[in-house]
């Protein structure tokens, strides 16, 4: 399983994660060794009727409707790298559409 | 149908809609899910997508979800799995929205409207599922960055989605405004569309009429009120018959509509269409619930619109228009009933309920303000002939404003009518003695000075007089 | 110990001996506030709790009040928690001292504690070796006796297989035992908080403080705490169950050898001992390195620059912001991994790759089940294939590192509790032997490895 050059550049853009252009090849090559050594599960037949095996409770539980919010020792301001009028700051949407959601 | 060389053109619809639930806190927290606090005030780790933070399922927020779904006629699922929807947003925390996928709450659902082009349409209602909703960007509160409110970030959302059933921007409305009425009914949601509880994307194509496959689909967003549903599809449908009349092609793509100049423009760009990456979110468990569960659900639905429509024409004798008005909003329906369980004529409590009622309901924050037996006291005064229907407008009112008792408030105002024979008859002799000329033209044919004279002693008893009494007296004294 | 001034001498001995362990580069926390909090602790701690006074040190990836939680990435460098994980309000409920933030591989993603911005930490015994990972400061403090006890975290054997390379005991409980809420995710399920101690009573005493329901984690079963057994007279009535996989030809020698010999230890105690089979074993590995890297990637899109930690500044707009922030705040393993998750949930490989390792992983879990229901009480294994390698030794190789999780994973994956304990040395170096055991029932386990502890010759070459 090969991934090329340009697989891993759009799976970095899914990934929100920059990749420069010298640790491409390296990366390229350790993913294809990585994706070839995991893919090995595909010589096992298809397990039809083996359930998905989640660990865990079999059933999620529910909270009462209260107004019970988890305490802060601080709030967003101290946590925040920029913080204004009670807002968090980022730098505005270029690629991102503008839209009030 | 309809647009640009319309009959050739077939416009087809579908709606995803998003309704926040009417719960006091979040979904997977218990931070106060209240509208319009502070920015950043109604956060917690979780909400906040802090390091080693977990959602915690609202088991309230589950049973209106599902009572919504039993309202449109979905099947419930007895087991649903959450998936995470993986992407990147400034008021998307997690990186992630925490909603459902291959196992949705609810499928199968539908939802009969009335179309203004082809009567009574249904809509098939494809999914209906939980999960959370985003904060807040704001981009013009500061120059070049964006702030983030995330005060809205894990508040309780059902999303609902049709099959591409609508055929018309007026059908995708009218869909709308029936969703949010049965929607209200149930009350799962305020359905407020300016304070954004219910929030829809439209997808939009059009194909020629007689062509089996549908066109390309477009998305259409940023829609904020029932008004501009309207605006919007037709904008965007007209859109795609002009291109595709001059030969071009409809891109698949996501507009946003513009209420200020009314028109769509291209999300800018989005480099490649979203790969979302939808695994089940193994921070939750399967979402399992027990038949006694949805069957409490279903118990705790009241009687929904259509229904109640049918009983009303039915038990009431109204029209199927009546009936409409009388059960838009469930709060008016109850109370019309009470009115008539409170002895009304069913026929007169509701024109009174259409009218005087509704439009000072329209007027005031505390809605219904005339007690449910005070109207049907007023009516019965009415039918009675103890007030005219303007002296009862009046009465009504009154008891709206400072409240009390119709007939007291009505005799504190003087309005009682006289259908006193004797005092009535007095007043016709007197009328009729002062006007002997129209008496003679009466006598030589003139039969429509009837109302003259009723006029008259209306004037002369200052409105007391019973109208039909002295219509009668006149009958009688007049010379034939 | 109820007696106040005890609780600040410990506080004041155990400061004085992690000063002296400074050189493994194990402990996170600059010295003087690590002395002043833990004074300051030790004042305010409850005398009744069970663990009064005892200082237990905490792995980086578990959010604390005190000092800060970086979790080894220059994402969170200098990153405070403005709330206690679940675990470490139960500690210090319990009179417990939280005697500093431990060094780790960066969120977890690793078996070596070499991948962390704060340096590689050292072996205890051997500076040009690894101590294991991703806990191995954990691992290490205890290793030297600066700390009774320390939590680590388990995604893929992360606080066994250190502690096999560093001759201590490491518990991981059954999936949910314990409350995640507060441990930073990495792969939600498979992670769970362990336990490293010097003795198995140690770190059994901490896991079961620390267990037990939390509303605030839906993966945490609703039970009461861990009861400790007692330790048994023998292991007459057990059946232990042996895996051959766990034994392939190719396993070191020694390794086998120390395995045999406990294994022997065990028979002589009064346990019955059976061969079975986990016919999926080799495909264990494969199959963590795509779940958990597929969850690792939709756990970590958190780490944007947009709400806390560091920002790398002077972005154009909010996207080029995540990218560099994320680019340069993850080192190359973390890069890798996010990379692998998200590529084995796109579309398109979904159903290859995240659906098939979901299949899978129910065989592996199915093997267990079909094992402990043919009367078998505890499985029997090595930790690790190997002891202590060298540092940098495995840099150059993901793959090569990943085999080193090639005994552990298994339980991770099946969500079932395991310990390693020390069961011998080769060439003087550490080696952990491990007991698989039934879900919810750690008891059982423990007594075992009570019972193994007591005879087994741990310092004694194999």
């Amino acid at each position: 399983m090969s991934v090329t050059h340009d697989e891993v550049l759009k799976i970095a853009r899914l990934a929100e994660l920059d990749v420069s252009e010298e640790a491409l090849p390296l990366l390229a090559e350790q993913m294809s060794r990585i994706l070839d050594y995991v893919a090995q599960i595909n010589a096992v037949p298809a397990s039809e009727g083996v359930k998905p095996f989640v660990p865990g409770p079999d059933a999620l539980r529910f909270r009462a409707d209260e107004v019970r919010p988890i305490l802060l020792a601080f709030g967003p301001e101290t946590l925040a790298p920029a913080f204004k009028d009670g807002f968090f700051l980022v730098p505005k949407l270029g690629a991102f559409e503008v839209v009030d959601s | 149908m309809g647009g640009p060389g319309s009959a050739a053109w077939e416009t087809v619809i579908g709606l995803e809609t998003h309704v926040q639930l009417r719960t006091a806190s979040k979904m997977f927290c218990g931070c106060s899910a209240a509208f319009g606090a502070p920015p950043n005030t109604n956060v917690c780790p979780v909400c906040l997508g802090l390091p080693g933070a977990l959602p915690m399922a609202n088991g309230l927020a589950l049973q209106l979800a599902v009572r919504a779904a039993l309202a449109l006629g979905c099947t419930v699922h007895p087991r649903s799995v959450f998936a995470r929807k993986n992407y990147f947003y400034p008021d998307l925390p997690k990186g992630y929205q925490i909603s459902q996928f291959e196992q949705p709450l609810a499928t199968a659902g539908s939802l009969s409207y009335l179309s203004p082009d082809r009567g009574i349409a249904t809509a098939t209602i494809q999914r209906l599922h939980v999960e959370e909703d985003a904060g807040k960007s704001l981009h013009d509160r500061f120059p070049k960055q964006t702030a983030i409110d995330l005060n809205r970030c894990g508040v309780p959302l059902i999303e609902i989605v049709t099959g591409p059933d609508l055929r018309s921007p007026q059908e995708a409305r009218a869909y709308l405004l029936t969703l949010k009425q049965v929607l209200e009914y149930a009350a799962v949601s305020d359905c407020d569309m300016e304070k954004g509880s219910l929030r829809v994307d439209a997808n939009v194509s059009v194909r020629r009429v007689g062509q089996p496959e549908l066109g390309t689909k477009t998305e259409v967003k940023n829609i904020n009120s029932f008004a501009y549903v309207e605006k919007a599809l037709t904008v965007e449908r007209d859109r795609q018959i002009a291109l595709l009349e001059a030969g071009g092609r409809v891109e698949p793509q996501t507009l946003l509509y513009d209420a200020k100049t009314n028109g769509v423009r291209p999300q800018r760009a989005k480099e490649e269409s979203h790969d979302y990456r939808y695994f089940p979110d193994p921070d939750l468990p399967p979402l399992v619930l027990r038949e006694e569960f949805i069957a409490e659900q279903q118990a705790l639905l009241p009687e929904l619109p259509a229904k109640k429509r049918e009983r009303f024409v039915e038990k009431y004798a109204l029209s199927l228009t009546d009936a409409a008005v009388l059960t838009a909003d469930r709060g008016v329906a109850d109370y019309y009933e009470a009115v008539v369980h409170a002895g009304a004529d069913a026929k007169a409590a509701a024109n009174w309920v259409m009218t005087e009622v509704l439009a000072d309901a329209k007027d005031h924050a505390d809605g219904l303000r005339v007690p449910a037996g005070a109207l049907a006291n007023l009516i019965g005064l009415v039918r009675g002939g103890t007030l005219s229907h303007q002296a009862a407008k009046r009465v009504f009112g009154e008891v709206a404003e400072h409240g009390g008792e119709p007939r007291n408030v009505a005799e504190a105002l003087g309005l009682i009518q006289v259908a006193d024979t004797g005092v009535v008859t007095g007043w016709v002799s007197e009328v009729l003695v002062a006007h002997p000329a129209e008496v003679a033209r009466y006598k030589s044919g003139e039969t429509k000075l009837l109302q003259f004279f009723l006029g008259q002693v209306m004037k002369l008893s200052r409105g007391k007089a019973d109208p039909k009494l002295a219509q009668r007296v006149l009958e009688e004294r007049l010379p034939a | 110990m109820s007696d106040p001034s005890e609780a600040l001498a410990s506080a004041k001995a155990a400061a004085d001996r992690l000063v002296k362990a400074k050189r493994l580069n194990a402990c996170l926390t600059p010295t003087a506030p690590l002395r002043k909090s833990l004074l300051t602790q030790a004042q305010a701690a409850h005398p009744s709790g069970v663990l009064y006074g005892m200082p237990v040190a905490v792995k980086d990836n578990i959010c604390t009040l005190e000092f800060t939680t970086t979790c080894g990435s220059k994402i969170l460098e200098a990153y405070r928690s403005p709330y206690e994980a679940t675990a470490v309000a139960k500690l210090k409920a319990a009179g417990a001292l939280i005697a500093g933030k431990t060094n780790c591989d960066e969120f977890a993603m690793g078996s070596s504690t070499e991948h962390s911005i704060y340096g590689r930490t050292l072996h205890p015994f051997d500076k040009t070796r690894v101590p294991g990972g991703s806990s191995g400061g954990s691992a290490a403090l205890v290793a030297v006796g600066a700390v009774p006890a320390a939590l680590g975290s388990e995604t893929g054997g992360s606080v066994r297989q250190p502690a096999s390379l560093c001759g201590v005991v490491g518990i991981k409980p059954t999936y949910g035992r314990v409350s995640r809420y507060g441990l930073v995710a990495f792969g939600s399920s498979l992670d769970q908080i362990g336990v490293l101690g010097r003795s198995v009573h140690d770190a059994a005493r901490v896991l079961s403080v620390i267990s037990g329901r939390d509303p605030k984690d839906s993966t945490c079963e609703d039970r009461d705490p861990l009861r400790l057994p007692n330790v048994p007279e023998s292991l007459q009535g057990f059946v232990i169950g042996i895996p051959k996989e766990y034994f392939p030809a190719d396993l070191d020698p020694a390794v086998r050898r120390a395995c045999d010999r406990a294994i022997r230890l065990c028979k002589e105690l009064g346990a019955a001992v059976r061969e079975v089979a986990l016919p999926h074993t080799a495909y264990a590995v494969p199959t963590y390195y795509i779940l958990a890297p597929a969850e690792a990637s939709s756990n970590l899109a958190r780490y944007d620059g947009a709400r806390y930690g560091p920002r790398f500044d002077g972005s154009a707009d909010v996207r080029a912001l995540y990218r560099t922030t994320r680019g340069e705040g993850f080192g190359p393993e973390v890069r890798r991994r996010i990379l692998l998750g998200t590529y084995v949930l796109s579309s398109g490989y979904y159903d290859a790759y995240y659906r098939k390792a979901q299949q899978m992983r129910a065989l592996i879990a199915q093997d267990f089940r079909n094992a402990f229901d043919r009367g078998v009480d505890l499985l029997f294994t090595p930790t690790t294939p190997s002891p202590a390698f060298k540092a940098g030794e495995k840099l150059d190789d993901p793959v090569a590192m990943y085999l080193s999780d090639i005994f552990t994973v298994t339980a991770n994956l099946a969500g079932l509790p395991a310990i390693s304990l020390p069961i011998g040395r080769v060439k003087g170096l550490p080696l952990g032997g491990q007991f698989i055991g039934q879900a919810f029932l750690e008891d059982e386990m423990l007594e075992a490895a009570y019972a193994l502890e007591r005879v087994v010759p741990a310092t004694e070459e194999a």
